[in-house]
């Protein structure tokens, strides 16, 4: 296999030779944390006034930067944390840690900071969304469980399939697309109660940040986007314990120090009520999930950090004992930080995770099991040449090895053969190198390259086809069909069925105006070698991941996107409009009455299509004062195609370009929230957008005795608009409590004015009448709840 | 496994208390095409001379009637190109044939001239299982509060099966279809069920079963899926399409007919629930 790398490498080289010809340096290093509770802050600011250099402390919080010899100002600041000012004379390498104080304290040389929130005008990166945990508790939510991933809604270019739908989409991308990594490790579900509230509990989450383009190299796997989650990792210094009781759960966190200063542990836990829902009386019937967040942190020393995380978390419905059902999350990953020197920080990780879904029908005997499980090796090193010159770089490999179903009988009366559907295992190692270099004062690129690899492994048996292809069309009758096996492959223990490799270049650029505007552009290439089997509106818990192989193609992705920034009002206005255009290629849809679940020869009745998404977002916020929050607004387009594979083949919708089940024209996003004083503080939602695509009927006819609605072409009308109101309120009974036992009070009403927004509209005759009708679905009403949480 | 879906939709339906009401929602309505309801049923015990061949036009969505196609000429001929006429009671759509010839494993073809557009359909004459036992339970289904009725027959285990089943209760005023196959099953007992609340003592069901072919199977399916409103809607909704059936129109493909020529030996029984 050759590598078409070298171009690439000439082009890096060059950049090498600029960074490598500047003075001698010293470097200045260290870790910021919170003096409260040890926990490292990701991307804390760090700022030399002097130079007017900033960097970011990374994802384990640590700094580098390094100058020329001399005595700097240095400003170390992070949202609603206190700012540090420190000098600092830098005659040789000074190792210098950072701990910043919560804003609550009163400490009167320090000023409360919100400066992280105005928009990086430096900085090449773009379509980039952070969100504090402090704000996404805030928001008001349906039951008033605190919800990581709903609240992602509120963000341009973020959407979901509707009320009620698992998941999200990004810039008009699948909800398979994203990629969800929690402490680095990937998450294949990310929602409990089949899409109503996510897995992830809010209070052992540390930060999240989601890369809607620009995606810098060392992420892949997944064309839409990135959301990169962090937990927390306990607090070092002191014991505490915080929880909540809500409507929905409850949840319990325990922290604190295993050796003061040095170990630290983290548990939370979080469960749902055993009848969740349930309007049915008898006892046997329960439906609940919960989860559990485990760290455990320890300091080897000075330069060696280490990290093993552990995410459990399980649905479980058991009905009349004759439906039974579970399904989650098991991630574990042990992470060493390990730093080289002041400039070379390396991270080591090693993860398991795993997806199980079971389920049993005993009044069809049936019992089914499938998932996915997942080996996960990153090496990553960050690399602070000086500060004008950063580099990333490192490795990734995955080993999948998927069930995508066992079939066994549930008892000794059902009459179900038993069988395993043929596992699938594929490898997918990547290697990457991104860069950031600042070229002049107003000019800042990054620039990087992802070389990634897919093999499809056995042992696998595969069906063959005449001329390869799985699906055979009938021209007389305009329908695809499954194709018949004309024999059978064996392909032995890790041997090799299919391989992939795709070069993934990712570059942005920023060129700033003045200190306060820039203008950003950017373009990324990007791989994903797994596809989720869904012809629903939104995944299902049971949906299978499908590798690619013989008979399915990896989707490709470019993505370009141009956006303007600014801060305005000394900082206390920020605006940012991108607008964005991409296309993936081998989207794949299936073709009509495909059955997808238990399908052994998924190849059979899968079609190749394409999809592309452009739009314009404009967020505007409002960092400080009592009154804070953002608009949010994107006009977008999201559609696909699945054209025929020869000329006179219909493909999916004859061909032509549909929009997809979450394309949204116009989605409108307003979040405030307004504190009032010390123990009030107020928090509303309002979103407007336009309805789903859908297809409606148009016309009727009868056969059988049934009537059947006849359809046009697909996704060519719309639900009506979607909107809602949402408010919160929170009361802290005793605000100036810093000790001991505090209380939180969260009241909130979700759908005010009680909208009956459209899940769905289905076509259907009436039970009674057997006239036609068309029936709304609509999923929350208006729903009020009330939280109570606490900490000691 | 299609079940397994529509299972995950009720629960989602009794987990939350989702709310269902009828709207008024504007439509428009396509040019109309032909709608060929041809199923050849051979009841066992019977001779299977006397078949009904139904044709009928699509129509707005709201419409309560249904148009009725007539002046068509119908007939169906077999392997032999012996030809059994398809006779319109007039004005009906109903096009009836005395003489017709059913034979298990013949291949028959279905010819319709109407507007001076010639149809022609091609399909086999399938066998089907005897109905073996049927049992009712009053504890079934997921909330353990409604009555269903069970029945089993024998799958043959040396070929891929596939089966349509047809149920008749007095409390809907439409049959419930149902298709199954045999992929996990093969030579064993199947099975396959109707339940409902509001079954009482005393009531019929009837029940039809049918050996299908795999591709009529495949438009039962979607057509099944699309009448009960694309799997009852909400977040795992699956697309609606066009069910293309097997006839296909000679003179004008684009002018395509709906429906299906299909033709099975039939297994029938009624069941008075206890």
């Amino acid at each position: 296999m050759a590598l078409p790398l070298r171009k690439y490498l000439t082009v890096f080289s060059l950049f090498f030779l600029m960074a490598a010809s500047a003075q001698e340096k010293f470097t200045l290093s260290g870790i910021v944390t919170d003096a409260g509770s040890n926990e490292t802050l990701i991307g804390a600011s760090v700022f030399i006034i002097e130079t007017n250099t900033a960097i970011a402390t990374n994802e384990y919080g640590f700094y580098s930067i390094s100058l020329p010899p001399g005595t700097y100002t240095v400003e170390v600041s992070y949202v609603s944390f206190g700012t540090i000012r420190n000098t600092v004379t830098l005659n040789r390498n000074i190792r210098q840690n950072f701990q910043l104080t919560m804003g609550t304290q009163e400490l009167d040389e320090i000023v409360i900071s919100e400066n992280q929130k105005r928009a990086a005008i430096k900085k090449p990166e773009m379509s980039v969304n952070k969100l504090s945990i402090q704000d996404i508790k805030k928001m008001p939510v349906v039951l008033g469980e605190v919800d990581i991933l709903k609240s992602l809604l509120q963000l341009p270019g973020v959407t979901n399939a509707g009320e009620g739908s698992s998941g999200f989409n990004v810039r008009g991308g699948a909800a398979d697309q994203n990629l969800i990594l929690l402490d680095e490790a990937t998450i294949f579900n990310s929602s409990h109660l089949f899409g109503f509230f996510s897995v992830f509990n809010s209070d052992a989450i540390k930060n999240l940040k989601l890369y809607k383009g620009g995606i810098p190299a060392r992420f892949g796997g997944r064309v839409s986007s990135v959301l990169d989650i962090y937990q927390k990792e306990g607090n070092s210094k002191e014991f505490h314990m915080n929880g909540g009781i809500g409507l929905i759960s409850s949840r319990l966190l325990a922290e604190g120090p295993i050796a003061k200063g040095r170990s630290s542990f983290l548990v939370a836990g979080r469960a749902s009520y055993a009848h969740l829902f349930l309007k049915l009386t008898d006892n046997d019937n329960s439906a609940y999930f919960y989860d559990l967040n485990t760290k455990l942190s320890h300091k080897l020393n000075e330069n060696n950090n280490l990290y093993l995380s552990g995410y459990f978390g399980r649905d479980v419905f058991n009905i009349n004992n004759s439906f039974n059902n579970v399904y989650g999350n098991t991630v574990i990953n042990l992470r060493w930080n390990h730093l080289f020197s002041e400039k070379l920080f390396a991270n080591t990780s090693l993860i398991y995770s795993d997806y199980y879904y079971g389920l049993e029908l005993d009044f069809i005997g049936l019992q089914w099991d499938s998932g996915i499980k997942n080996y996960n090796l990153k090496y990553n090193l960050k690399h602070y040449l000086s500060d004008k010159f950063k580099l990333n770089y490192g490795l990734n490999a995955l080993y999948y090895d998927f069930n995508p179903g066992k079939v066994s009988p549930s008892n000794e009366s059902s009459s179900i053969n038993p069988e395993q559907l043929d596992k699938k295992y594929a490898f997918e190692p990547a290697l990457y190198i991104d860069a950031e270099h600042t070229l002049t004062d107003n000019i800042t690129v990054s620039y990087g390259l992802r070389y990634s690899m897919f093999y499809r492994l056995g042992a696998q048996t595969l069906n063959t086809y005449a001329n390869d292809q799985p699906v055979n069309y009938d021209n007389d009758l305009k329908i695809y069909e499954k194709a018949p096996a004309t024999g059978t492959q064996r392909y032995g223990s890790n041997e090799v069925i299919a391989d992939f490799n795709n070069l993934e270049p990712r570059a942005a650029i920023s060129y700033s105006i003045n200190d306060n505007q820039s203008v950003k552009a950017s373009y990324n290439r990007m791989a994903q070698y797994l596809h989720l089997i869904s012809n629903t509106s939104s995944p299902t818990p049971l949906d299978v991941w499908a590798p690619s192989g013989k008979y399915i193609e990896p989707q490709l992705l470019d993505q370009v996107a141009v956006g303007y920034f600014r801060n305005f009002s000394n900082d206390k206005y920020t605006l940012e409009v991108e607008s964005f255009y991409k296309k993936i290629k081998n989207r794949i849809d299936y073709i009509d009455g495909a059955n997808l679940i238990a399908n052994n020869a998924i190849e059979q009745v899968v079609l190749n299509g394409r999809s592309r998404a452009y739009g314009l977002e404009v967020l505007l916020r409002k960092n400080e004062g009592k009154l804070s929050g953002w608009i949010a607004y994107t006009l977008s387009r999201s559609e696909q195609q699945t054209p025929g594979r020869v000329a006179g083949e219909t493909g999916v919708n004859n061909g032509e370009w549909y929009k997809t089940g979450y394309d949204k024209l116009h989605n409108l996003s307003v979040t405030a929230s307004y504190e009032l004083n010390d123990k009030w503080t107020f928090g509303s939602i309002f979103a407007l957008q336009s309805g789903q695509p859908v297809t409606y009927p148009n016309g009727q006819y009868v056969y059988g005795d049934i009537t059947i609605p006849s359809y046009g072409q697909r996704n060519e009308d719309r639900l009506p608009a979607y909107h809602h109101l949402d408010v919160s309120a929170t009361y802290t009974p005793k605000p100036e409590k810093n000790k001991g036992w505090q209380g939180e009070w969260v009241f909130s009403i979700y759908n005010l004015y009680n909208r009956k927004n459209a899940a769905s509209i289905s076509f259907r005759q009436n039970e009674d009448t057997g006239y036609n009708e068309a029936v709304r679905l609509s999923i929350f009403g208006v729903i009020p709840s009330v939280t109570y949480n606490f900490k000691f | 496994m299609k079940k397994i879906t529509l299972i995950i939709v009720l629960l989602t339906g009794i987990l939350f208390t989702a709310c269902e009401d009828v709207v008024n929602v504007e439509l428009d309505t396509a040019a109309p095409k032909l709608v060929v309801d041809a199923s050849i049923e051979w009841a066992k015990g019977t001779d299977g001379s006397q078949q009904t061949i139904r044709l009928t036009s699509t129509t707005g969505y709201y419409d309560n009637s249904i148009p009725v196609v007539t002046g068509a000429v119908v007939y169906v001929t077999n392997s032999s190109n012996t030809v059994f006429n398809f006779i319109e009671v007039v004005g009906t759509g109903n096009y009836i044939c005395n003489d017709f010839e059913p034979v298990i494993g013949e291949t028959y073809q279905l010819t319709i001239t109407y507007n001076n557009e010639t149809y022609t359909a091609t399909e086999t004459l399938y066998s089907t299982p005897d109905i073996t036992n049927v049992t009712q339970d009053d504890q079934a289904s997921l909330d353990g509060d409604e009555t269903e009725v069970r029945f089993f027959f024998q799958d043959n285990g040396l070929e891929d099966n596939f089966y349509l089943v047809r149920f008749d209760i007095e409390v809907l005023p439409y049959p419930d279809y149902d298709v199954l196959d045999d992929e996990f099953f093969q030579g064993n007992e199947m099975f396959t069920f109707i339940d409902n609340e509001d079954f009482e003592p005393g009531q019929q069901v009837d029940i039809k079963l049918k050996g299908i072919s795999q591709r009529y199977y495949n438009y039962m399916g979607i057509l099944i899926n699309i009448s009960e409103g694309g799997s009852g809607g909400g977040p795992f909704q699956t697309p609606p399409v066009t069910a293309r059936g097997n006839v296909i129109n000679q003179t004008n493909p684009d002018n395509f007919a709906l429906g299906y020529f299909s033709l099975s030996e039939t297994e029938s029984t009624v069941y008075t629930i206890q």
